[in-house]
């Protein structure tokens, strides 16, 4: 592993989180084109973020939003009576 | 019911000077905060990890955005401002319940934890064999089991980047902390959450034994 190695994962969650000044991103890039090992682990990390994400998300119970709505008209009223 | 801290706005990015700001208006309300319902009850599902907890978390973050609507300044970020809501009143409700400290440390974990530890002493292709039966075996209960049992300082900036994908300086407004705390609890939190999901994995035999990368 050489020092660009080291560099590129030290930057790896920035650059997947897109959160890296272009120059420093296209740098990344650079060594990734060049560095099979690194391409190899920065695509393991970006589709492990894919398969955290999706089984993350939660079904959402069809009541609640209609629970909400009736807290905000209660409220209205309220603020209307007061 | 404990008062939270509601800021008018999130995200002002140089914003200011001769724009004049608008205060949103509460008839609106109903129209431009409920389509975040579904993402704010999944946070709230990761956080509370009961259904239970999670709707009334829901419900008092809507209610409390609702009365304080009139004070968000219209065009910021409204989806980063609930999402504020929703984290202030959730600790005050944890923290009043459980009296834990809410600053728990994690041990050290090694970057790329999972990935080094896929496959080492076989071929390239039975490596990318084994990422792939980790990446598609890896079930729901275990995802969402390696974010709940996070401290809560490190799952809600995990919770914040991974579920929502907001940006570490929306991170930083929401949880309000400094930017640099945002970033090292995010990768030292999806580390240490690397770390049981390869436990995980090697429990359910979707790797070899002994598989590390050199």
């Amino acid at each position: 592993m050489s020092e660009n190695c080291s560099e590129a994962i030290e930057q790896l969650y920035q650059y997947l989180d897109a959160e890296l000044d272009e120059l420093t991103a296209s740098r990344v890039r650079v060594h990734l084109e060049d560095c099979s090992g690194c391409l190899d682990s920065f695509d393991f990390e970006r589709r492990l973020k894919v398969v955290i994400r999706t089984h993350l998300e939660e079904e959402m119970p069809e009541p609640l939003v209609d629970k909400v709505r009736e807290l905000i008209r209660n409220e209205r009223q309220e603020q209307g009576a007061g | 019911m404990v008062s939270v801290h509601v800021p008018a706005s999130i995200g002002l990015r140089g914003s200011g000077g001769y724009r004049a700001r608008f205060m949103a208006d509460q008839a609106n309300f109903e129209r431009d905060a409920l389509q975040y319902s579904r993402q704010l009850y999944s946070a709230a599902m990761r956080m509370a990890r009961n259904a239970a907890d999670a709707e009334d978390l829901v419900q008092e973050t809507f209610l409390k955005a609702y009365r304080a609507y009139d004070t968000f300044t219209e065009g910021t970020n409204l989806k980063a401002w609930l999402y504020r809501i929703l984290t202030n009143t959730y600790i005050n409700k944890y923290r009043k319940d459980t009296r834990r400290p809410s600053e728990v440390d994690l041990g050290d974990v090694e970057d790329l934890y999972l990935y080094r530890r896929i496959g080492s002493e076989e071929s390239a292709d039975a490596a990318r064999t084994t990422e792939e039966r980790v990446l598609d075996g890896l079930v729901e209960s275990e995802i969402k089991e390696a974010v709940e049992s996070l401290p809560e300082n490190f799952r809600l900036p995990v919770l914040l980047a991974d579920l929502e994908g907001f940006s570490y300086k929306e991170i930083a407004e929401i949880l309000d902390i400094p930017i640099g705390t945002v970033m090292s609890r995010l990768h030292r939190g999806r580390k240490a959450m690397q770390k049981r999901l390869w436990e995980f994995a090697s429990q359910r035999g979707l790797v070899p034994e002994d598989a590390e990368r050199p």
